[in-house]
């Protein structure tokens, strides 16, 4: 078993849920963040030369980037789904535009459905 | 490839962003969480307060950068002079494999 740890765009939920529940793993939970990737160029930044506001940009430069509003989508999938909903979620989220997010992919030891009791790979059949 | 979950004390986020910003770690997801730990919450009088806001950071890295990571959060995050009760916990897991959307590449398989 496998946990996808992937890193979204708020507005591109809707794509992934509906990718996902296609990839056969209908099963996830998401929670809202805050996040900022390698963060070469700071649109705050940008902005503030243009308008010629230097003094605003000698005081942003302390902080880095700021941080923006990201989905946390955690999925736990056996392993021979992994590929699968790897590249649902790449294409559903795919734009080409740095800020499409991140997945990463973590090994489970185990997992148990607190209603029935069933264990690793039983805990997880959805159907 | 290891991702780092610390749990920090809210005040003390900024200043440990700005560590890792500045140790060269840019990357962070931040996320608002409430926990205990095994002092089993902050007891005032007769009220006990078992879920004290916290806040959680989430980064990965790779494994060579991993000791430095640690080293920078623990630095950053400690309050007073020898460190405190609540100061948080820094988790370390392993991560298989790594993907940007936005080139829809594998950027490091174990």
């Amino acid at each position: 078993m496998k946990q996808i740890v992937a890193i979204l765009r708020v507005d591109a939920m809707n794509r992934t849920k509906a990718a996902l529940v296609q990839a056969g793993v209908a099963g996830f939970f998401a929670r809202k963040v805050l996040g900022r990737g390698k963060g070469r160029v700071d649109f705050r930044v940008a902005y503030a030369a243009e308008a010629g506001r230097d003094e605003a940009i000698a005081h942003l430069k302390d902080d880095g980037p700021m941080l923006l509003p990201k989905r946390l989508v955690h999925v736990v999938v056996p392993d021979e789904k992994v590929q699968l909903a790897v590249s649902a979620i790449i294409e559903a989220n795919r734009t080409g535009q740095p800020g499409d997010g991140r997945i990463f992919v973590l090994p489970v030891t185990d997992t148990v459905r607190i209603r029935t009791g069933e264990r690793a790979e039983a805990a997880l059949r959805e159907d | 490839m290891a991702m780092i979950q610390t749990v920090v004390r809210p005040e003390r986020v900024h200043a440990v962003m700005k560590a890792l910003l500045d140790a060269g770690f840019p990357a962070v997801t931040k996320m608002d969480v409430f926990g205990r730990g095994k002092q089993r919450g902050l007891k005032v009088g007769e009220i006990t307060y078992d879920e004290l806001p916290k806040e959680m950071l989430m980064l990965v890295v790779d494994d060579a950068d991993k000791d430095l990571v640690i080293e920078t959060i623990i630095k950053s995050a400690r309050t007073g002079a020898r460190g405190a009760y609540g100061d948080g916990k820094i988790f370390v897991l392993p991560v298989e494999a790594s993907y940007t959307v936005s080139s829809g590449t594998l950027d490091g398989a174990k």
